[in-house]
């Protein structure tokens, strides 16, 4: 009797631990399998043309494996290379280091490629050079960046050179002209200049989504420096842009820079001296320009995600199916940035909603709790129709969320209206004494004489 | 000729006041009680023009029931009048007592219709 119960309950323990070694496993394999709730990219594939790029820009690369990318290193006539297999991206993010191949894989990746490719989301970052092929030219119009048409030329200038190096054309550019986005660059500042050696483009300004990170000065301009400068040169000023960002309307987040020397150890490792400043600093600001915007484009940070829109009536928690005119609401969505790890609350105070029928009828500002929830309270306006709740939050370097949420507003049922209105009683007087006439006139009527 | 025509509206005013002050009491009483209902009327217009501007918020079903229980009260007190005069030729064959009966009768409806769209 006692064996078989000690035997029952081995048996038991071994079921047990059989069940939760299941589970285990099972959460282990969800974790590392890819999650669609993380936005960071994981796999990227790296297309060079020159072998010793791997080594020359070893730190940029490192940096990358060190936060937890895979890097697939191909050269680009590699016949192998391709972003995907059986309709599945093999890589959520690509980097084009390959300015001077004209094709990518011998053609088996084509522009289309590489544009469907962001399209459905992905991220992108493609560098230039001197020299830059038709197809890296291609893929930066298509996001909205041209770059010089002249092959020859390179971004030149005279005041704002970096005086450190010996060659005298004044192409090696020390540029300070950032974008001001805390959320682009991270919160520290970037003190030095960033080197830049390469090509120039011009921001199409036909395209919106567009921004230039790094401008050149107004005294830049794009030429060949080794030939006289016969005509105006095209490209000049401030409107020459030498790293630019794109975020697509998808979300997917494109960089592209003027200059591969920019993400060079030599660069990364330079001090730099800016021509007509005395300072002299150790190390350019290449490393951490580089660092924070690669943050930003592999989505690191200011990727917003709103969960949980709520709603309900004034002292209920359900959410009502249906509304009535003039019922007093509460609304509440929770929204969490994206720290590269794990999502965080996001705070700000410019958060707004909008309950919405062709216009906005009521536009609020949502207060938050500085843990992610944003929440606020109105009255469901004196109108009846189907409306929605709108969240459009377009900031400079975060994602776009656009959330609406649908919800009919009825009018009073008969029964709603209050029974006796006070501005109605000159109305109800009348009537009544029409009443108490019709009885005295009655009891005169007949009891006259 | 401008006095003339004074006097002459004096001279029609007397002789309507003395044939009027001929009429039987019944039929004064109705008059008072006509007159009590169009001016209960004419004081609820008013009350559109006076209270409420041109607000839409105008409880417009309430001041028709106002109205229409007044000028109901009055067309049914008129056509009392016509039925028990005794000059009126048409209505000789109907005894006043019945006359009064159906005149209570569809003021007890009219009200009741009333009270009903009151609220």
């Amino acid at each position: 009797m006692r064996m078989g119960f000690k035997k029952t309950l081995t048996m038991a323990k071994l079921s047990l631990s059989l069940f939760y070694f299941t589970v285990f496993s099972l959460l282990l394999s969800l974790s590392t399998s890819f999650d669609p709730e993380n936005p960071s990219v994981r796999r990227i594939l790296v297309i060079f043309d020159d072998a010793s790029l791997k080594s020359s820009h070893s730190i940029f690369f490192n940096s990358l494996q060190s936060r937890g990318y895979n890097l697939d290193f191909k050269l680009s006539d590699d016949r192998n290379i391709a972003l995907q297999r059986y309709g599945r991206y093999l890589y959520d993010s690509l980097i084009l280091f390959s300015p001077s191949a004209d094709s990518i894989g011998d053609g088996s990746l084509k522009l289309k490629d590489v544009m469907d490719f962001v399209d459905s989301g992905h991220d992108l970052i493609l560098a230039a050079n001197a020299n830059a092929s038709d197809f890296v030219r291609n893929v930066a119009s298509e996001c909205g960046a041209d770059f010089e048409d002249d092959t020859a030329a390179v971004v030149i200038d005279h005041t704002s050179y970096s005086v450190s190096e010996i060659d005298g054309d004044h192409s090696l550019i020390a540029s300070d002209t950032f974008i001001k986005s805390d959320v682009i660059f991270g919160r520290e500042n970037i003190e030095a200049p960033v080197l830049f050696r390469g090509i120039g483009h011009s921001v199409n300004a036909a395209s919106s989504l567009v921004l230039k990170v790094l401008s050149a000065s107004p005294a830049a301009y794009s030429a060949n420096p080794n030939s006289k400068l016969s005509k105006p040169p095209v490209l000049t000023g401030t409107s020459i842009s030498l790293v630019s960002v794109v975020q697509a309307r998808n979300n997917a987040r494109v960089l592209i820079s003027g200059s591969l020397d920019m993400f060079s150890d030599r660069f990364f490792r330079s001090s730099v001296e800016k021509a007509g400043s005395t300072y002299k600093y150790k190390k350019s600001g290449n490393e951490q320009f580089l660092m924070e915007l690669s943050k930003w484009i592999l989505h690191e940070r200011g990727h917003l995600k709103a969960v949980n829109i709520r709603h309900h009536r004034l002292g209920e928690t359900n959410e009502p199916s249906i509304y009535r005119i003039n019922d007093d609401l509460e609304f509440s969505v929770e929204i969490y940035e994206w720290s590269g790890t794990r999502w965080e609350p996001y705070v700000a105070d410019d958060v707004q909603v909008q309950f919405y029928m062709m216009s906005p009828y009521v536009l609020k500002t949502l207060s938050n709790d500085k843990k992610g929830l944003y929440y606020t309270s109105f009255k469901v306006p004196d109108v009846y129709g189907v409306f929605q709740f709108k969240v459009e939050y377009q900031r400079l370097g975060y994602t776009s969320l656009s959330l609406s949420k649908q919800i009919p507003v009825r009018p009073f049922k008969h029964d709603e209206y209050e029974r006796f209105i006070p501005v109605a009683f000159p109305y109800y007087g009348g009537s009544f004494s029409t009443m108490a006439a019709f009885f005295i006139f009655s009891i005169l009527y007949l009891y006259h004489k | 000729m401008a006095r003339s025509t004074t006097k002459d509206a004096q001279a029609l005013f007397n002789t309507l006041r003395s044939s009027y002050a001929a009429t039987p009491t019944n039929l004064k009483i109705i008059d008072l009680y006509v007159i009590f209902a169009i001016f209960t009327a004419l004081i609820q217009d008013q009350g559109i023009g006076g209270l409420y501007g041109n607000s839409w918020i105008f409880p417009i079903q309430l001041f028709s029931i106002g109205v229409l229980s007044c000028v109901g009260t009055a067309v049914l007190a008129v056509c009392l009048r016509i039925q028990v005069n005794k000059e009126n030729k048409e209505f000789k064959d109907l005894s006043p007592e019945r006359a009064f009966a159906d005149f209570v009768l569809c003021n007890l409806v009219l009200h009741l219709v009333i009270m009903n769209f009151l609220g």
